[in-house]
Parts: structure tokens; C-alpha cells; sequence
């Protein structure tokens, strides 16, 4: 009604005086100025800065440093093997995680969807792993590895997996193996209650209909239960994807990037250049290229996601 | 099509017991409703004639086979659900075909069965849509479609019609009638709504406290209802109970009501002398503007005019009751009013509820 009685106002005269129009124009975003300073002060003012980073030298340990190069990091960037054997590990890194996170949170799920005696008690110690704090699985997955005071070692040495026990963290072609059996123990029931849930909002009547049209278990499992979880698995393995790829706390506790920079990932490597060598400036130069390589991705899946659902 | 024998049939959910023995013949071809109240077992009774719950004890047979121990989809049946359970993310011809395809039939045999299915139930034009795109009517019908194309020994219906609005429901009950007639297959159909049971049934089974109450024709229950529940259950408005002590004085009786009106009966029923007793009485056999001799005044309480009649709500003294009348003189009546209730329309219940 006001923009209406505004609009037919507007097409005689204004009457109003001056001062009145203009607190009347200025009025909306006077209301919404609070929660919009917030906004830009919280989230973009450090993002511009850390983006400002990248092209300036900065150096915590050299008092000359803090001047504008331009592109001078990212020439270096393109020059680094390190950085593109992190960017390969990143890959394998999050691949398997998630894979592995997915494959065992389903499986978990579909068991906890049957009823059966102590199901509250099995569905707490199942999500017990997420509220562990990372760092502390980190290094309880660390000790594990270690032969020193670690089962692990010595159970695949008996069963004949190894021809010695010793510590997988400290073996080039295996230590990436072991923070990605640490985060898989650790983000299980992340996948694990939101697909859960996913399976208990589809309507029972369904799987009767389908057993009496004749679907065995694993046609109404085709049938029924993967098209209703498909879209709670995209969003989900989406943000798993990007989280993971991010996540440096299991690499850098269990094995720092070692031995020899062979399971550091992207993330980890920024962490190294940022708070091992102090080196700001080429750090906030890698982390804007992980930026750009998620914002990638995540605009392919929701291009993906559009077409998927335009296709219906 | 088939037969289906239910004997002795109890059920359980741990202690609580559901059903108390159901014994019940279902012939081949016919249209079987189960009626009654929520709570009674009528549904549970279904579902375990479908497989989807299991017998506690006794047995069931479809075409003279003991099924209690054959999973859902080898008992070769289909069923229609309350709420259509549609497969969401199939179009309607991947719904109705999702049977035949699971029992790996011929292509053109299914095209030619769905579309036949579909020209019946009137989809054709609907048969690429999902079913979130339907009208509730149309979704009521692909569920039927769907249980049509494969040609079951029986149907079971699951209280189908119960989200539909009143008009929709009316239509519905119409052609399911009409698709049975003609596929003649064998039909059980649960619901609470007894016009759709009076409308549908060859038989009906009136079922309460996990007990049938009765089996019989439509007309059969509604003129000579075995007992208060099927009486009360079955009729809208529903049958008048009074409650009192039946008097006999030799060739003749009276019934004195609660209260201390005494109806003179003119006849003897099967009633001891003084025992308590209730009588019934449908609300259009109420003779309202009676003369004559067994007349008695009532007050009227209110007039509730439906269109195709009138319904009148009388007191005879502390007692309720209703009258039906298609006499549109009725319609302003206030004040007190003649009444009769003619004794070969009465119905006498003893003290445990059954008719004598």
C-alpha cells in the first residue's frame, strides 16, 4: 500500500519538503547500515587483505620487506614442484577421504535405520569420532602408528602385511595413508547422521508398495532409497569435498607434511610457508589459488546440480 | 483371481493382542469391505492378508494355498494405499510398470498392458508426468493402475479414498465400483466410512475390538444389525438407542424407557419380563405429526435441514434422539411435536447388546 500511495505521489508534484524526502529515501538503508558494516568489516575486510597479501612481499622475519611485487609470488608459484606435489596430493588426499568417508557413513546408516536392541546406545558411540577435537585424533592416530607404543604396526606384522613393524607416517610411499585412515575414523558420522536422517524421511509405505510389486532388497534399495538420498549425497560429498580439501590439522600433526614433503597437501603447505617460514606473502599467494581451484569446483557442481534437476 | 480363507487369525504386538481370532470366507470375485472404527484391526487384518505384517496365529489361504509364510510379492496380490505410495521419481508409466518390469515382462506386453490400464482409469494424456505433478484424484488413480496391470489374484484397498475431498471421494468409490465390475477380480477394501462400505460391498465386515462383529449384505446389516455396535455403526444418521426395562403384560408389552415415558410396544419381543434392554430405531422411521393411538410428544431441540431431507433433533423427556423426514413442513418446527415409533421398525438389543 505505501509504494503504491508512493508511486501515485510521484507522478504529480512531491509536496514534501526537502528534508522530509530525504530521511524518506535514506530510511531503508539507514536500517539495514548496522548489519551491513558488520558484514563487510567481519568477511571482506580480512579477505582483502589476505588477498592484498599475495602481492606484497611479506616477510615476519625481514623488517624491509612489506612492498608491492605484483605478480612476482605467483611466477615463483609456477616454478615450485613442491606446490604441485601438494596440489597432486591434495587430490588424493580428499579423494579417498571422502570416498572412503561416504562408502562406510552409508553403510553405518543403512545399519542404524533396522531397529534392533540398543540402537540408541550404537548410534552415540558411532558419532563419538566427530566430537572428538581433530588434533587429538591426530595424534591418537599418530601413537597408533608408532611402533614404539602402537598396536597397529605389530597386528600387521602378525598377520604378515609387514615384513617388520615400523611406522607407515615415516615411509614416503605410505605416510599419506595414514592421516587419511585418521580422517575417515574421524568424519564417518559426519556422512553417517545426515544420511541417516535422509533415510528416515523416506516414507515407509513406499518400500511395502515396492515388496508387494515384487522388489527384492536390493531393487528397493535401486528403486527407492538411492533416488531419495541422491540429493542429500551431492550436497553432502560437495561440502565434504571443499572441507577436506582444506583441512590441514591431521597432516600437520601426524606427519607435518614429512618425510620429505610427501603428504603435504595444499593446505598444509600454506601452513608450512605461513607459520614455519614466515613467509606471509607467498602464502597468502597459494591459499588464493586453492581459493580459486574451490571456487571452481563448487560453481561445477552447482552447474551440475542445475542441470541435473532441469533434466527431471 | 482367487479366494482368500482367513482362520482363527490373531495377531500381537508383544502383549497387546490386536486381532482375536478372525475366521472369514472370501469367495472368488467378490468385493469384501472391511468396516470399523479406528483401532479395531481391520487395517492390520489386511496387511497381513498383503505380507507386510506377520501372522502371530492361525492361517491364511489365497486360491486355497497357505500364504502365511510367503513374502509380500509371492503372494501375487496388489494393494492400493491411503496415501497412493507413488514412487516419486518415476513418471506415471514407469509407476504402473514397475511391477511388470521387476518380473522381467516382455516389452510390448507392457506397453500394451499400461496403456490399456491407462485408457481405462482415463491417464493416458497424465503418462509422463511425476507424481507430484498430479491432482490427488489422478494420483488415486495411477495407485489403482499400478495395482491393475498385473493382474492379481486380489486387490486390497487401504482406506484409498480417505484423503480425497468429498466430492473426489464420491466420484472414486463410483469407478472403483465400476472397475470392478469389470475385472470381477477379488476385492478387500478397508475403511472407516461406512457409506463407502454400504456403496462398494458385496459382504461387509464390521469389525470392532479386534472381533467381527457381523457379516453380511449392505442391506442386511443396516436392517437387521446383530448387535448395538453394527447398529450404531452402520446408518447416518445413526440408529436411536433407548435405553430402559422391557414390561411384558401378557399378548402385549410395554418398554419403559429411563425417565418414566412408557412406550406401548403392541407385540412381545424375545425379552424376559422386567429385564433391562435397549431399543432402536432408525431416525427416518420416526413418524413425525403422528395421530392416533402410541403417539407421544416430543420437544423439538433442533432442525437440521441437509437438503435432500431434514433432520430433526427431539427430546422425549431426558432422552435424545433424531428424526429423518423428507416433509419440508418440518423445517421451521419449534416448540413440541407428535411422534411414533412404529414397532415393526423397532429393534430390540438385551442386556449384552445383542439384537433379539
Amino acid at each position: 500500500m505505501a509504494s503504491l500511495a508512493a508511486r501515485n505521489g510521484g507522478s504529480r508534484r512531491d509536496q514534501r519538503p526537502l528534508k522530509k524526502r530525504l530521511a524518506d529515501a535514506s530510511a531503508p538503508y539507514l536500517y539495514s547500515a548496522p548489519a551491513l558494516i558488520l558484514i563487510v568489516t567481519v568477511m571482506l575486510v580480512p579477505l582483502v587483505l589476505g588477498i592484498s597479501y599475495a602481492f606484497r612481499d611479506i616477510q615476519l622475519l625481514n623488517p624491509f620487506s612489506g612492498g608491492f611485487i605484483g605478480l612476482d609470488h605467483f611466477k615463483t608459484l609456477s616454478q615450485d614442484q613442491n606446490f604441485y606435489r601438494a596440489l597432486k596430493n591434495t587430490l588424493w588426499w580428499t579423494g579417498w577421504s571422502v570416498l572412503l568417508q561416504f562408502v562406510f557413513g552409508l553403510i553405518l546408516a543403512l545399519l542404524l535405520d533396522k531397529p534392533f536392541y540398543g540402537r540408541a546406545i550404537v548410534q552415540a558411540l558411532v558419532f563419538l569420532p566427530w566430537a572428538v577435537p581433530s588434533f587429538l585424533a591426530g595424534l591418537n592416530w599418530a601413537w597408533l602408528f608408532n611402533p614404539v607404543v602402537g598396536p597397529i604396526p605389530h597386528w600387521l606384522f602378525a598377520l604378515g602385511l609387514m615384513s617388520e613393524p615400523y611406522n607407515i607416517l615415516s615411509d614416503p610411499q605410505l605416510s599419506m595413508w595414514g592421516p587419511i585412515i585418521a580422517n575417515v575414523w574421524w568424519g564417518i558420522p559426519f556422512f553417517a547422521i545426515t544420511l541417516l536422517a535422509a533415510l528416515q524421511a523416506i516414507p515407509r509405505d513406499l518400500y511395502e508398495a515396492a515388496s508387494i510389486d515384487g522388489a527384492g532388497p536390493v531393487q528397493r534399495f535401486i528403486s527407492i532409497t538411492l533416488p531419495f538420498l541422491a540429493p542429500t549425497i551431492a550436497i553432502t560429498v560437495l561440502l565434504r569435498t571443499v572441507w577436506i580439501s582444506n583441512f590441514a590439522d591431521l597432516i600437520i600433526v601426524m606427519t607435518n607434511g614429512g618425510p620429505a614433503d610427501r603428504s603435504q597437501i595444499v593446505a598444509s603447505y600454506i601452513f608450512t610457508q605461513a607459520f614455519k617460514r614466515l613467509d606471509f606473502g607467498y602464502a597468502s599467494a597459494i591459499a588464493l589459488v586453492l581459493l580459486v581451484l574451490l571456487i571452481t569446483y563448487s560453481m561445477l557442481i552447482v552447474v551440475l546440480r542445475q542441470w541435473l534437476l532441469s533434466k527431471d | 483371481m482367487a479366494s482368500i480363507d482367513i482362520a482363527a487369525i490373531h495377531k500381537s504386538y508383544g502383549i497387546h493382542p490386536v486381532l482375536h481370532g478372525i475366521d472369514l470366507e472370501i469367495k472368488d470375485g467378490e468385493f469384501v469391505v472391511l468396516v470399523g472404527p479406528s483401532g479395531c484391526g481391520k487395517s492390520t487384518l489386511l496387511r497381513m492378508i498383503a505380507g507386510l505384517e506377520a501372522v502371530t496365529d492361525g492361517e491364511i489361504r489365497i486360491d486355497g494355498k497357505r500364504v502365511n509364510d510367503l513374502a509380500p510379492k509371492d503372494r501375487d496380490i496388489a494393494m492400493v494405499f491411503q496415501s497412493y505410495a507413488l514412487y516419486p521419481h518415476m513418471s506415471v508409466a514407469k509407476n504402473m510398470s514397475y511391477s511388470l518390469r521387476l518380473r522381467k515382462t516382455a516389452k510390448e506386453k507392457i506397453a500394451s498392458v499400461v496403456a490399456s490400464a491407462a485408457t481405462k482409469l482415463g491417464l493416458d494424456p497424465l503418462m509422463e508426468r511425476r507424481p507430484k505433478a498430479l491432482s490427488g484424484g489422478q494420483r488415486q488413480r495411477v495407485a489403482m493402475g499400478r495395482a491393475i496391470v498385473r493382474e492379481p489374484k486380489a486387490f486390497l484397498f487401504d482406506e484409498p479414498l480417505s484423503n480425497l475431498d468429498a466430492r473426489l471421494r464420491e466420484q472414486m468409490r463410483a469407478e472403483i465400483k465400476k472397475l470392478h465390475q469389470d475385472l470381477g477380480a477379488t476385492s478387500i477394501y478397508v475403511t472407516h466410512d461406512q457409506i463407502e462400505a454400504m456403496t462398494l460391498a458385496d459382504r461387509i465386515v464390521a469389525m470392532h475390538g479386534g472381533i467381527i462383529q457381523q457379516v453380511g449384505s449392505p442391506l442386511e446389516l443396516y436392517d437387521n444389525p446383530a448387535n448395538l455396535f453394527v447398529a450404531g455403526f452402520i446408518g447416518s444418521p445413526g440408529m436411536n438407542f433407548f435405553e430402559g426395562r422391557y414390561l411384558a403384560t401378557g399378548d402385549t408389552a410395554n418398554f419403559a424407557l429411563t425417565g418414566g415415558i412408557v412406550l406401548p410396544l403392541g407385540g412381545t419381543a424375545k425379552l424376559a419380563d422386567g429385564s433391562r434392554a435397549t431399543l432402536g430405531i432408525r431416525p427416518e422411521h420416526v413418524i413425525l405429526g403422528a395421530e392416533g393411538p402410541d403417539t407421544m410428544m416430543a420437544t423439538v431441540d433442533l432442525v437440521e435441514p441437509t437438503g435432500f431431507g431434514i433432520i430433526v433433533h427431539l427430546k422425549l423427556g431426558p432422552v435424545a434422539f433424531k428424526a429423518f423426514t423428507l416433509d419440508r413442513r418440518f423445517l421451521g418446527m419449534h416448540g413440541e411435536v407428535a411422534v411414533k415409533l412404529p414397532v415393526p421398525n423397532l429393534h430390540f438389543f438385551n442386556e449384552e447388546g445383542r439384537k433379539v
